[in-house]
């Protein structure tokens, strides 16, 4: 090996180690108006009931997605969805927030299985292997919006909230 | 007429209440409806003509450092879009600033203030130049008492804030009410946006590199710069990691204020609004022209871990690992970004230094 080959293959180990040890330590956090605010880690979704869906990204190709559904967090942590879900409760709205400070609005209604049909999934793992650094640990998967701009990456929080 | 001596003295007593009511005129912040208001004033701070004056004033009043000679114009100049053309500032100590000058614009829709976001508001970021030993060094009170001493101040903040003493409190208050009138939305670009001009073939050409990603499968390229310097302001409140080191050692940017490894080299994106009059760039001030910084997104950024997924995934030919523009297109880019230069930004009375005579 030359001495440039070495250096680039301790730089890549490097940046593996770094990489896997930041991915582990982050954690997906759930407040607002919810019975028991959450703060999720890596296992603690993995705890809970696993759900797939195959959906076309950006890159026109479709891929394989695990993880939980959104409905199924919010629920643990108390949220106003299905029965409870009418009157003022239907003026709540959800607040997801990636790494990089991007924020996107769902309204709750339209996040409930129950109520709106459709499953969204916070996923952890794409086509088998866990989301890459940049896109993970967890991400928004929305496979019936024809654009992705509101499946975030780096999702890091889920705040519901009340329109005043 | 025996009231009349009564009515008098009535009409006294009730225009004694007239004159000490501070009349105070509301200041009308004007942008195009395209910026929306996603923006909030504290509600005891509320932008009027009189306090957007003396907070001009303030801002280019140099008793507000320790050896009178430093003012928030000093390294935030007019003519620069109030950025500094040095790499690092230079304060009262004669120290290089950590990190390189911003230009004050649009800050109206800015709630994370700095490079990291580390201030919340205008009013609190005053604080941090203000007191900082290599800025302007002066703790709020000694202002306050300077500015007391003075024969012009004190009845200014009385009149603004209704205060018979002045304090750092006011002192910030009256810089941000100032602050938030800095809008630049007169470019070439913007007019041009309204039809009342058109850009030529090079700029037209750049604008689409800009607001596109590429998508080498459907034949189209871009620069995806609007990723993150998109929208009507050109900017979005978000930190990324632009790749320019592979790991950011000297300054962690976000990171520092987190301490979440990922925001490791995280930066906030800031506007690119007048962005050929606030040269040098990025938040060490490390690339001297825009030549550079195109070379940087095209070329030479770093694979660090943290590097924006989106610079990591935006490539014009299928096999390329980066951006891929050829250099016509750069300088296409480079023409596009000259139409956001505004020069009625610049040359606006409003914001100039009050204490020069008027030429
Ligand atoms: C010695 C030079 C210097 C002086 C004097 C100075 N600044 Fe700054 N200013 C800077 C630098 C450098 C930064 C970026 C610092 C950072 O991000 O850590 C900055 C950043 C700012 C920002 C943040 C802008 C943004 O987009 O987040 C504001 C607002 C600001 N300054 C206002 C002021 C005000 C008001 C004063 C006077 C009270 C002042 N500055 C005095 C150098 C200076
Ligand atoms: C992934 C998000 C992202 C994309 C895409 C991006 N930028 Fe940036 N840009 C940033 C960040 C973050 C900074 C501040 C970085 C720093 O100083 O550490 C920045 C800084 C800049 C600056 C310097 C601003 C200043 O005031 O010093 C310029 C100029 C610039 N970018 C131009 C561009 C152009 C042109 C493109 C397209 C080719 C582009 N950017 C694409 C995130 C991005």
């Amino acid at each position: 090996m030359t001495p440039t080959s070495i250096k680039l293959l301790l730089g890549g180990i490097l940046v593996l180690l770094f990489t896997t040890k930041e991915l582990l330590a982050q954690t997906l956090s759930v407040t607002g108006e919810v019975k028991t605010p959450l703060t999720l880690t890596a296992s603690d979704l993995h705890a809970l009931e696993r759900t797939e869906v195959t959906a076309k990204d950006r890159d026109g190709k479709e891929h394989r997605y695990a993880g939980v559904a959104l409905t199924a967090i919010l629920r643990k942590a108390g949220a106003t969805l299905g029965g409870e879900l009418r009157g003022e409760n239907l003026s709540k709205y959800l607040i997801a927030k990636a790494g990089d400070g991007y924020e996107v609005l769902f309204s709750l209604a339209e996040v409930d299985a129950e109520f709106s049909g459709r499953t969204i999934l916070v996923a952890d793992s794409v086509d088998g292997a866990p989301l890459p650094q940049g896109v993970g640990p967890f991400r928004l998967v929305i496979p019936d919006e024809k654009r992705p701009a509101r499946w975030i990456r780096e999702l890091k929080s889920l705040e519901i909230r009340f329109a005043k | 007429m025996r009231y009349f001596p009564l009515l008098t003295a009535l009409v006294i007593f009730l225009s004694s209440f007239w004159i000490t009511k501070r009349e105070l005129h509301p200041y009308k912040l004007e942008y195009p409806t395209s910026f929306g208001r996603r923006f909030t004033i504290p509600d005891d701070n509320s932008t009027t003509e009189e306090g957007v004056a003396l907070g001009r004033m303030l801002f280019y009043e140099p008793l507000l450092s320790s050896t009178n000679t430093v003012a928030c114009a000093s390294c935030h100049k007019q003519a620069n879009a109030f950025s500094d053309d040095r790499q690092l500032s230079i304060g009262v100590s004669g120290k290089p600033t950590r990190r390189n000058s911003m230009s004050l614009v649009n800050l109206l829709w800015v709630k994370n203030l700095f490079w990291d976001g580390r201030a919340n508001g205008l009013e609190n970021q005053a604080v941090f130049p203000l007191a900082h030993p290599d800025e302007m060094g002066q703790s709020l009170e000694a202002s306050a008492k300077k500015l007391a001493k003075t024969r012009r101040y004190p009845s200014l903040f009385q009149r603004v804030f209704g205060i018979s003493s002045i304090t750092g409190e006011h002192i910030t208050k009256a810089l941000a009410q100032f602050e938030r009138t800095l809008i630049s939305a007169n470019s070439p670009y913007d007019r041009s946006l309204k039809g009342e001009t058109t850009l030529s073939a090079a700029e037209q050409r750049g604008r689409e590199l800009f607001m596109r990603g590429p998508a080498p499968e459907r034949g189209v390229r871009g620069g995806n710069c609007a990723h993150c310097h998109g929208g009507a302001k050109l900017m979005q409140e978000v930190f990324h990691n632009n790749g320019l080191d592979s790991i950011a050692v000297a300054d962690r940017g976000r990171q520092e204020i987190t301490s979440d490894g990922l925001d490791n080299g995280r930066f906030r994106v800031v506007t690119l609004r007048n962005i050929a009059l606030t040269a040098p760039y990025m938040h060490d001030g490390r690339f001297a022209s825009l030549e550079q910084v195109l070379d940087h997104y095209n070329e030479h950024f770093h694979f660090s871990p943290n590097l924006s997924h989106e610079l990591r995934i935006s490539h014009n030919e299928p096999t390329g690992q980066r951006l891929g523009l050829t250099s016509s297109e750069k300088k296409d880019i480079i023409a596009f970004l000259r139409t956001l230069t505004d020069s009625t930004f610049i040359t606006n009375p409003a914001f100039s230094n009050p204490f020069e005579t008027k030429k």
